[in-house]
């Protein structure tokens, strides 16, 4: 059996960790221009009290490739990238399960749940609950599939309250809500939206990848500055004061 | 659409396009058709695309044909028989071309590479490697060139292993040309690989390519002799940028450049065998995962 070192040793030759910053988003990460938001953010919907991007997931780069191959690819390959993102899920949440929960104003989370797939056919099988329900350690306890798509037509990365359903009514309960890909929100945010109509207290989301092109303004540069190989030892919320909501 | 049109299809796109190759492989994979893709671009770049889709189409079809009957077999990230750890990396070419037979069991893979000018010692240490891969199961990778290449690829040969050798020309050529005898020795006994068109002569980035490639169809790369500037260093590198292991002979530690890399992480220091495939074994198992 690999153990979550040896694999996240392996990742950390590409992972690119976000860091607050004057010129970086401050719910997504996304690089700004001096705005304290980004586009996405400052015109879409917050219904998050945190968003944790562990890396940026550079298009077409081998993170970027990994989040869409599991998912895409069958065979053994793509479950050995399966086992390979619950390491880096179970690592990161291991040491900064803590840090998340701070940053959305809370200690810890009760329930662990996934953004299902945009696609209503994709999401019956979606590996990400795999992932976290049943590979990752520090979250399978907890998970339960508290949202499915819902039949409502919706485009694919848009917002809506009508996207998501949730599977029962909760009590004030804290979420952590995990996704692959961050790319303007609007899969997360719909999900948040669909946890909190159902009753959940404090949401933060995780997301393995925050998508960014390369080639975009100064994003080359930007991602260039940020440290190499990627530190296990930091977040992008790292130290943040208990309850400093982004 | 018969499966011969959709590799017409790539082939015309690649013959014509302007895009970089790995951006075709991606367009190609997310739109499940290279016809689609074929459509979309003629559409887009008239001027490019002077004749109707449907003759380049039967063009390259014809071009496929010939060069099947000359004994290259082209796969697609179409076909399923495009190899499967190749489609784990994100700078996969769209098209691989085959001499020989590529098998499933080749997934389950290490390439050895190293020096062309390798001493007794690093020639001692690739076919011990290879002969240990093969009595795990494993297809012994390679890349065809003299010294290490060479051992890894004849010992695997002689242990009634499966080896596969990935070339930085087209299929049709040798480099260097010394090559030429095992390279048809391995294409009747295993397969050789490339990504390049048949008649494709060596140049200065496409053996850094080949290394990618190398490093793509493997689970791991074992680099045995190597000097600062050789192109298994080049590998090491890719390697790890496709988040896959690589051991480091611990006799290569006499070298600046290998003591900096084994600091990396995912690299493996190793002075046996066993230990390489004890550890590509524990990595490439995918029932659960241990803290």
């Amino acid at each position: 059996m690999p153990t979550v070192a040896e694999l996240t040793g392996l990742y950390s030759n590409f992972m690119i960790g976000p860091r607050p910053g004057p010129d970086v988003c401050s719910q997504c990460f996304n690089f700004t221009d001096g705005f304290p938001r980004c586009y996405a953010c400052t015109h879409g919907e917050s219904w998050l009290d945190a968003v944790v991007p562990i890396s940026y997931s550079v298009a077409r780069e081998q993170l970027h490739h990994a989040l869409a191959g599991y998912k895409r690819l069958d065979g053994e390959v793509a479950r050995r990238l399966e086992v390979a993102l619950a390491a880096v899920l179970w690592r990161y949440l291991a040491a900064h399960e803590r840090c998340v929960a701070r940053a959305s104003g809370g200690e810890r989370f009760e329930l662990v749940t996934t953004v299902p797939s945009s696609d209503l056919a994709r999401d019956e099988r979606h590996p990400l609950r795999r992932v976290v329900g049943e590979l990752c350690g520090p979250t399978r306890d907890r998970y339960e599939r508290l949202l499915r798509r819902s039949g409502a037509a919706v485009p694919e990365r848009a917002f809506s309250t009508e996207k998501f359903e949730p599977a029962r009514t909760l009590d004030g309960h804290s979420v952590l809500l995990i996704d692959d890909t961050w790319t303007t929100g609007g899969n997360a945010q719909s999900a948040a939206a669909a946890l909190r109509r159902a009753g959940a207290g404090r949401i933060a989301a995780v997301v393995i990848g925050r998508h960014l092109n390369r080639e975009w303004r100064h994003n080359d540069r930007r991602l260039r500055e940020l440290a190499r190989p990627f530190d296990w030892g930091r977040c992008a919320v790292h130290g943040a004061p208990a309850g400093a909501a982004p | 659409m018969p499966v011969q049109d959709e590799s017409a299809a790539l082939v015309a796109l690649l013959r014509n396009g302007r895009r970089p190759w790995q951006l075709y492989a991606n367009l190609v994979e997310e739109a499940g058709s290279a016809i689609a893709v074929l459509e979309r671009e003629c559409g887009e770049q008239a001027s490019l695309f002077g004749d109707p889709m449907r003759e380049q189409i039967a063009r390259a079809a014809a071009e496929i044909e010939a060069w099947s009957a000359e004994g290259m077999r082209l796969l697609t990230v179409l076909d399923p028989g495009f190899p499967e750890n190749l489609r784990g990396v994100h700078d996969r070419p769209p098209l691989v071309f085959a001499a020989g037979r590529l098998e499933p069991g080749d997934a389950r893979s290490v390439a050895v590479v190293g020096a062309r000018m390798a001493s007794a010692r690093g020639l001692g240490a690739a076919r011990s490697i290879a002969e240990q891969l093969v009595a795990r199961g494993f297809t012994v990778v390679s890349g065809l060139a003299a010294g290490i290449d060479t051992a890894a690829h004849t010992s695997a040969l002689a242990c009634g292993g499966r080896t596969v050798g990935v070339i930085g020309t087209g299929l049709r050529r040798s480099y260097p040309p010394e090559n030429a005898a095992l390279q048809r020795r391995i294409a009747g006994e295993g397969a050789v690989i490339s990504q390049f068109w048949p008649d494709a002569p060596p140049s200065r980035r496409s053996f850094p390519m080949r290394n990618a490639v190398m490093s793509g169809l493997t689970l791991a790369t074992v680099v045995v002799e190597a000097s600062h500037t050789s192109g298994s260093r080049m590998q090491a590198r890719l390697a790890l940028a496709h988040g896959r292991p690589v051991f480091l002979v611990a006799t290569l530690l006499e070298h600046d450049w290998a003591r900096e890399f084994s600091r990396r992480p995912g690299t493996h220091v190793v002075a046996r065998a066993e230990e390489i495939t004890a550890i590509v074994e524990r990595l490439t198992s995918t029932g659960e995962l241990v803290a």
